[in-house]
């Protein structure tokens, strides 16, 4: 992939295709019987995305559901690949889709971080390098040796947010999970972005919080049926949103 | 492709944590635990032990000895590909949230059933021993011969990972054609009893040089056939290289297709 020093991540003119089929046939018979009668529908989740994230801004992403949000962080983590155009990404990214995913229920607190931390690609002395620090975060105490099908709901989301967010990644990618634990822990998870904000790291967030945008984004992008509708400084970007949602309503 | 296996490489402290897990906990909850890698070799063992010795009769000699060497490097393969298949297909959840080189989840059932095998061979030196067959120099040809196969495995885990998100049906074909390539594959027979005229068919099969050569250097104490297990490591590699290609392929829309 091109590096640019500027921009951490690029995406040029990506467009998104999802076959939406009425009823989906897999099996061989069922391709015979139903041979051209299939109903697939094309649905266009994204259209001609042009974005630049420059290294160290914070991006936000709003929009009503099913804009695309997270259609477009799942491709920039490369979850998912574009129909057509390019991304171009200038460093390691760690993705916080859903907290805890690749969690093992039987395995300690502290040997998932192990395992978590490597599926999210970081070795092993990183995670060394951290340990503490992320079972401090997540304040299990001694919980952190017991096997986390004990956990509550919270313990495991605070684990999981706090492994993401303490391995360095260059580039964070955060789909609606800062609504996590009680609003003690909401305010440390909302302070430990902004660490890693002064840190120069580029972070690229879903959130339907207007507040949130306010408090964290240096830029906005407005995704409205998988276009950008606007795109620009948090303030002016979140007005013009509120006023859509105000006469949509 | 360079992009692809360094990409792999990156992640290999997933990989060694994943095959932690599938070793840790294949046997979890079990009163014997981690002993069973043991026990189920061992067993095996006694079973055929006992009805070769005493119910059926077979002609060949130390008959026992001739299928175990021949029994557990097809087991690898075996299970590799039956847990293979599906490893991609049961991490859906994973796949959908987080992103990593996909291979990384067949080679790790590979990995698993490889160091499986490595530590049957703790059953089964002490049994060659005890049923008196010599050991020779030949043993030397293990690991050239055990790579060759773990070649062969990869590819055809990696393939049929990717494959079974697209064709489900492959899961419950699978166990069929397994058990029909075990009866055509000389495992419990001697290659020699093979029929002249159908023999040029079985050497189409890939794995029967690489059983013949593991009971080669166990059994019999002779080196391996150095022509056909050297076609057949050549072989594997491109077969490796095209599997990779078709995986990098393929593997782009898997989260879309689970």
């Amino acid at each position: 992939m091109e590096k640019n020093s500027i921009n951490a991540v690029e995406i040029s003119d990506v467009w998104k295709k999802f076959f939406i089929c009425q009823d989906r046939t897999r099996s061989i018979k069922e391709r015979l019987i139903f041979w051209g009668r299939q109903r697939v529908e094309e649905f266009w989740a994204l259209k001609n995305i042009n974005l630049s994230a420059p290294v160290g801004k914070t991006i936000g992403l709003i929009g009503r559901n099913g804009s695309g949000k997270s259609t477009l962080l799942k491709i920039i983590s490369r979850i998912l690949y574009p129909s057509s155009g390019e991304i171009f990404i200038n460093g390691r990214v760690s993705t916080l889709l859903e907290l805890g995913a690749g969690f093992h229920p039987d395995f300690t607190g502290r040997e998932n971080i192990f395992l978590n931390g490597s599926i999210l690609g970081f070795s092993r002395k990183e995670i060394n390098l951290h340990l503490k620090n992320i079972i401090e975060f997540a304040e299990l105490g001694d919980f952190i040796d017991n096997p986390i099908r004990n956990y509550s709901s919270g313990m495991y989301m605070r684990l999981g947010f706090s492994i993401a967010v303490h391995v360095k990644p260059d580039i964070l990618l955060i789909d609606e999970v800062l609504a996590v634990g009680d609003l003690a822990f909401q305010e440390k998870c909302l302070a430990r972005i902004k660490d890693l904000q002064k840190q120069g790291k580029t972070i690229i967030f879903v959130t339907h919080s207007p507040a949130q945008v306010r408090e964290l984004c240096d830029l906005v992008v407005w995704l409205d049926r998988g276009e950008i509708r606007s795109f620009g400084a948090a303030e002016q970007v979140v007005a013009e949103y509120t006023a859509f949602l105000g006469g949509a309503i | 492709m360079r992009r692809q296996v360094r990409e792999i490489y990156e992640y290999r402290e997933m990989l060694k944590n994943l095959v932690a897990k599938e070793l840790r906990t294949r046997y979890k909850g079990s009163v014997l635990g981690f002993l069973w890698t043991f026990f189920n070799p061992l067993f095996l063992l006694i079973i055929y032990s006992t009805v070769f010795s005493f119910v059926m009769r077979v002609q060949i000699e130390n008959y026992t000895m001739f299928l175990f060497v021949a029994l557990l490097p097809w087991n690898y393969l075996a299970s590799s590909v039956l847990q293979g298949l599906v490893s991609i297909v049961q991490n859906g959840s994973l796949v959908k949230k987080i992103y990593f080189p996909r291979e990384v989840l067949p080679l790790s059932i590979v990995m698993t059933n490889l160091i499986n095998y490595l530590l049957s061979l703790l059953i089964l030196l002490p049994a060659l021993i005890i049923f008196k067959v010599r050991l020779t120099p030949a043993l030397f040809a293990f690991p050239l011969i055990l790579g060759v196969e773990t070649l062969l495995v990869a590819s055809l885990v990696l393939l049929l990972s990717v494959a079974n998100v697209y064709f489900r049906d492959l899961e419950h074909i699978a166990g069929i054609i397994i058990t029909a390539w075990f009866f055509l594959t000389p495992v419990f027979y001697p290659a020699s009893i093979i029929p002249l005229k159908l023999k040029a068919f079985f050497y189409l099969n890939p794995i029967t040089p690489v059983i013949e050569s593991f009971r080669n250097v166990f059994f019999y104490g002779t080196w391996p056939e150095w022509n056909s297990l050297g076609i057949l490591a050549l072989g594997s590699l491109i077969l490796l290289f095209l599997s990779l290609a078709i995986f990098e392929h393929f593997q782009k829309a898997v989260a879309e297709e689970i």
